[in-house]
């Protein structure tokens, strides 16, 4: 027999969405490291000087930035080939269709897999254009223990103070935890990692992820939204 | 007044020599077909349980073209599956004594001595090696802590020799032999044909040389030639409609054979198994088994008062009649499975039976439950009691269980001789459709030890045989030949004739007519006049059904009502046949019991002198008129005795 | 007891289908769900419609032919049951039962209920097996299994190849059914010879016949009648993973293709 294609198999792929689905969790835990310190109390001056350390990092960050590119896609392209796949495989689908309850893991987190992972999808370039290449007209800097930095803070103080961002942003975390709530436990079982006796602590495991990064994540935006300084203020009292 | 065949022609073909060389002897003196002339044979196997599947697998390991045919969608379903128990092999890892020696010794007695010695004790040889082949294709047997095999012991049998796979021993075995076929599938020399029933046997210059058969899917009657005929298609139990078989389950490539001129022999031989759930009603359409097991610790019993309708519990001790322990003080419980089924009945028959039918004995664990606790019980007995629960929505540890017997399997067959070829040369009958191995009566573990052991171990051997010494390879038949034309033309005709048929009743009902005749005359317990009686009424009912029968649809796509009415068709000839045996045998063997024929104890009573014989029936184009001839029985190593269970 | 029956009629794999109501009564609540299509199909007989085709063997669980999406659920709503096993009264007086075939691309409807599962017998012949001719193998306890590992391995040779993981699962995919046959043989020491190239192929053929790939909702576990347990999928992941890893270059040494 001749070889076959691993990464054309059906485990092949999973392998791949797998690899790069607890890459980009690794990601956003560090990702939500660096947005919690904005709650230290000092006026942003902790996170900026986190963000000003990223971005000295020089081809250090490209690389990163280019290794997260490509784990990002991965994952995108090898989802949505395992979901064109389902639809090739049963084009007539049941008239009514429920879950047995038991051992079964279908939820509705599980369902919405596509759904939810193309919101994020779509959410990650704004949220790049929003705080990385566009921040605000003016192109706010700072100047912190004698350097001149990038007004990271700022931004994303002005970002939030408007209701609608900061409730759309909720809304997008909320739906990034229902993804890591079948995304984590998955991820360890495609790889073949699990046992019968370690699928349960894991699947109760990723309930805990997912509601950690949630609620991690979207804790800032209602924060700033309802506590956080006045970003037209902010900066001038500072000043 | 049954016709007596004058000369006897039925030669057994048992090598010469002491019984423990026979197989030997015979294997070094049988002509062998050279592996470069193996893939110009084509041999056709019908059915794909234990023996079709492992002749199927092991002829395309030899090389030769197989073209393997079942009526199910895929092998693995052939009902082989169902088995629960286990398989007997002499291996004697439990050093307790087992030998090749006592497993044909018990075989042979089990049969009720209706069995022949030298078939039987082949098979005790080659019971060891089916072990050590289904071992090695990854089949999953009880182990102990060191990782060597488990055993039991079963069916009272007096040492451990029962190998098992938790209850699907059957499964398992056949999954393994499924596996080996599906390698040769993959490898080209098997070539599977699922849901086709084989309506003909086409027989050219005397020999077998081609089936005719209905694609179940498309309606299509199919012919196909070949050099051989293997017939693995399993018994008849469902002649008698309500049976622990598969609803699909049938006689009708056997009987087609036997119409072709293949003798069936000793049809009556029928066993009935004690533990069944009983009926509810009469939609059921099977009926299901449950382990003999149970009857190591539940005690059997029915109300001391005639039509008692009061619930189990309030039934009082001292008005209960635990008939077993009563009428057989030594085994109690656990008499043999013929026994214990007649007991139970004759309990029913006379009033005393229990449920909504009154056609059920209690099986009580609650001195089982006192004695050992409940978890004890469960261990031993919880999936059995979680199966009856979910069934009949009773607890088997709060109620006592409600019991029946039911048939189960069929030791008559078509009649092979030592090679298993029938009397139509070229024509292999294997496993439970054919007559060889168990006589009057099967003990329990030996029906897969059998199917196994003709299918990997025998027919390799005889069918090469076979192929070598009758010069088929000179002669080939193609399809073409107006015999094939002549069966499939029939075969399409009774197929129009069938779907055509728009009467009153239907298949099912004809169907379930039949086994009633069956079950009450014909069934555990006969007599002259029941059977009599029974031959009449098949008569008539045979001749209502084609008058009457409705089946409707279209022969040329899937038609389930079609096939059952094929199948039925032949039951109801079938049917006649074997009353016509069960009442030419005036004697009680086995699974064959005569109430004219039996001790002052109710014990069966064989009549060694006038019925030590093979009763192999000849077609003689009326199913009212077969022709009788007889193959006599000699026990020259295990002497003829009576069974005694008091 | 009644019941209001909606199933899915079609008269042949190329027509078009859909559903048709009925209505039975006399249903005895210790019927299966097949005794009452049964029930049904004679009433269709005797008023000369063409009674409803599905497929049905041994009745008692154990041959795997009967399989029906009984209310949205293969095998209906009891865990660990095949659909002959199901009986009626776990369902409500009066209430409508929805039947519908396996629906999967690799599971064509042939007519009906009755669909093709014959693509599980090609993933089988693919490399489901030992290589072991009649007559070769070694004695018995030759070769030892512990028992744990012949418990284990008896979890996963449970399968019955009924297909409802297949018809359950929102992608359609054969993922359990193959898993557990190459976990059976992964454990056993009488599977070590063929390890690699039962994995490499068994998941080809898998793949080649069409079915969905597996997202890990573990519906086939709850619908499997016998139970088996997604752990079976992981260790063909695992087995795959290594098999691709490992299968050339000793396949290569052993002068094999």
């Amino acid at each position: 027999m001749s070889k076959p294609c691993f990464v054309k198999s059906t485990i092949g792929r999973k392998v791949i969405a797998a690899i790069s689905g607890i890459a980009l969790m690794l990601f956003i835990v560090v990702h939500l490291g660096g947005n919690l310190t904005m709650l230290v109390p000092d006026n942003g001056a902790t996170f900026n000087a986190y963000a000003h350390k990223l971005h000295s990092l020089g081809p250090l960050l490209w690389v990163a930035r280019a290794g997260l590119l490509i784990f990002f896609l991965g994952h995108v392209i090898t989802a949505i080939g395992v979901r064109l796949d389902e639809k090739r495989a049963r084009p007539v689908g049941y008239a009514i269709t429920a879950s047995k309850g038991g051992p079964s893991k279908q939820t509705w987190s599980s369902r919405s897999m596509l759904i939810t992972g193309l919101i994020i999808l779509l959410f990650v370039p704004f949220h790049i254009w929003m705080f990385t290449l566009n921040q605000g007209a003016d192109h706010a800097r700072i100047v912190q223990h004698g350097v001149e930095m990038k007004d990271v803070y700022l931004s994303v103080v002005r970002g939030f103070s408007n209701p609608v961002k900061a409730w759309a942003y909720v809304a997008v975390m909320a739906l990034l935890g229902f993804h890591l709530r079948h995304g984590f436990w998955s991820a360890f079982q495609s790889l073949g990692a699990l046992s019968p006796k370690c699928a349960p602590v894991a699947y109760t495991a990723g309930l805990i992820f997912a509601l950690l990064m949630a609620v991690g994540f979207l804790i800032l935006p209602l924060y700033i939204l309802y506590f956080g300084p006045d970003p037209e203020t902010l900066r001038v009292a500072m000043n | 007044m049954i016709k007596v065949a004058e000369e006897p022609i039925l030669n057994a073909n048992i090598p010469d020599g002491p019984i423990e060389t026979k197989w030997k002897t015979h294997k070094a003196n049988i002509k062998l077909v050279s592996p470069a002339n193996k893939r110009k044979y084509t041999v056709i196997v019908v059915g794909t349980g234990l023996a079709g599947g492992s002749a199927a697998a092991s002829l395309g390991e030899l090389g030769y073209n197989v073209l393997n045919f079942c009526i199910q969608d895929t092998p693995r379903r052939a009902h082989s599956v169902a088995a629960q128990g286990g398989i007997n092999a002499a291996k004697n890892y439990q050093n307790d004594g087992d030998s090749v020696w006592r497993l044909f010794y018990d075989t042979v007695k089990g049969g009720d001595f209706r069995a022949r010695e030298a078939n039987v004790y082949r098979l005790a040889e080659m019971s060891a090696n089916i072990i050590d082949q289904c071992a090695a294709q990854g089949v999953p047997f009880a182990r102990e802590y060191g990782g060597t095999l488990a055993n039991r012991s079963f069916g009272g049998a007096q040492v451990s020799r029962t190998f098992y796979a938790r209850g699907q021993t059957g499964q398992q075995l056949l999954l393994g032999c499924y596996s080996s076929l599906m390698r040769q599938v993959d490898a080209g020399r098997v070539k599977l044909f699922p849901r086709r029933e084989m309506l003909d046997l086409v027989v050219v210059d005397g020999r077998a040389r081609g089936i005719v058969c209905r694609n179940l899917v498309t309606g299509a009657i199919e012919s196909y030639a070949a050099d051989a005929v293997l017939l693995a298609t399993g018994g008849y139990s469902t002649v008698f409609f309500l049976s622990t078989n598969a609803v699909n389950c049938n006689v009708t490539a056997a009987w087609r054979c036997h119409k072709r001129g293949a003798f069936f022999a000793n049809p009556c031989y029928t066993q009935i198994h004690p533990t069944c759930i009983p009926l509810a009603g009469a939609s059921q359409s099977k009926l299901t088994l449950m382990s003999e097991s149970l009857r190591n610790d539940g005690r059997v019993w029915v109300p001391k008062n005639k039509g008692d309708k009061r619930p189990p519990s309030q039934i009082p001790e001292d008005e209960r009649d635990y008939f077993l322990e009563r009428l057989y003080p030594a085994f109690g419980n656990l008499v043999p499975r013929d026994i214990a089924s007649r007991a139970a009945k004759r309990m029913c028959d006379t009033g005393y039976g229990v449920g909504n039918t009154g056609y059920a004995v209690y099986l009580d664990f609650s001195d089982a439950i006192q004695r050992l606790g409940r978890d004890v019980v469960r261990e031993r007995y919880g999936n059995l009691f979680d199966m009856y629960h979910e069934i009949t929505n009773e607890s088997p540890y709060e109620t006592p269980m409600r019991i029946y017997p039911a048939p189960h399997y069929t030791m008559g067959g078509l009649w092979v001789d030592y090679n298993l070829m029938s009397t139509i040369p070229g024509l292999h009958v294997l496993g439970e459709a054919n007559f060889s191995d168990h006589g009057a009566n099967r003990l329990g573990a030996s029906a897969l030890m059998q199917g196994l052991a003709d299918g990997y171990f025998v027919i390799p051997y005889t069918l090469g045989h076979y192929l070598a010494d009758s010069g088929v390879l000179k002669n080939k038949v193609t399809t073409d030949h107006p015999a094939f034309k002549e069966a499939a033309a029939a075969a399409a005709e009774q197929t129009k004739r069938l779907v055509g048929a728009r009467g009153k009743k239907t298949v099912r009902e004809f169907h379930w007519e039949l086994g009633r005749i069956m079950w009450d005359h014909v069934g555990m317990s006969r007599n002259a006049k029941g059977l009599e009686g029974a031959i009449r009424d098949i008569r008539a009912l045979r001749e209502d059904f084609w008058k009457n029968v409705s089946v409707g649809g279209s022969d040329g796509d899937f038609n389930k009502n079609l096939e059952f009415a094929g199948r039925v068709a032949d039951f109801m000839e079938l049917g006649e046949l074997m009353a016509i045996d069960a009442l030419h045998r005036n004697e009680s063997c086995g699974g064959h019991f005569r109430e004219e024929y039996q001790t002052p104890e109710g014990e069966a009573m064989r009549d060694d002198k006038n019925f030590c014989y093979v009763g192999a029936w000849q077609w003689s184009g009326n199913a009212s008129e077969p022709v009788l001839h007889k193959e006599d029985l000699e026990f020259d190593y295990v002497h003829l005795a009576q069974r005694s269970y008091k | 007891m009644k019941f209001n029956i909606k199933v899915w009629r079609q008269a042949g794999p190329n027509a078009k289908g859909g559903f048709k109501s009925y209505a039975v009564d006399g249903i005895l609540p210790e019927m299966s769900l097949l005794e009452m299509l049964d029930v049904l199909n004679e009433q269709l007989t005797k008023q000369g419609e063409e009674p409803v085709a599905f497929d049905s063997d041994c009745r008692e669980g154990i041959c795997g032919t009967c399989g029906l999406v009984v209310n949205g659920m293969a095998h209906g709503s009891r865990l660990k049951c095949t659909t002959c096993e199901l009986r009626m009264r776990h369902f409500e007086d009066g209430a409508t039962v929805t039947i519908e075939p396996f629906r999967a691309k690799s599971f064509p409807i042939i007519k009906d209920l009755v669909v093709d599962r014959s693509a599980f017998d090609r993933i089988i012949a693919a490399g489901g097996y030992i290589s072991v001719n009649a007559g070769s193998a070694p004695d018995a306890n030759a070769v030892l299994v512990p028992k744990d590992i012949a418990e284990k391995a008896m979890d996963s040779a449970a399968c019955i190849g009924c297909g409802a993981c297949v018809a359950a699962c929102p992608n359609a995919s054969a993922s359990l059914f193959v898993s557990a046959k190459i976990t059976q043989f992964a454990l056993l020491p009488q599977g070590q010879a063929e390890r690699e190239r039962r994995a490499l192929r068994m998941v080809e053929q898998m793949d080649k016949e069409g079915f969905g790939n597996c997202s890990n909702h573990a519906e086939c576990e709850a619908a499997c009648p016998k139970g088996i347990s997604i752990g079976n999928i992981a260790t063909m992941r695992r087995e795959y993973m290594r098999a691709a890893a490992r299968y050339e270059e000793r396949a290569e040494a052993a002068g094999a293709g």
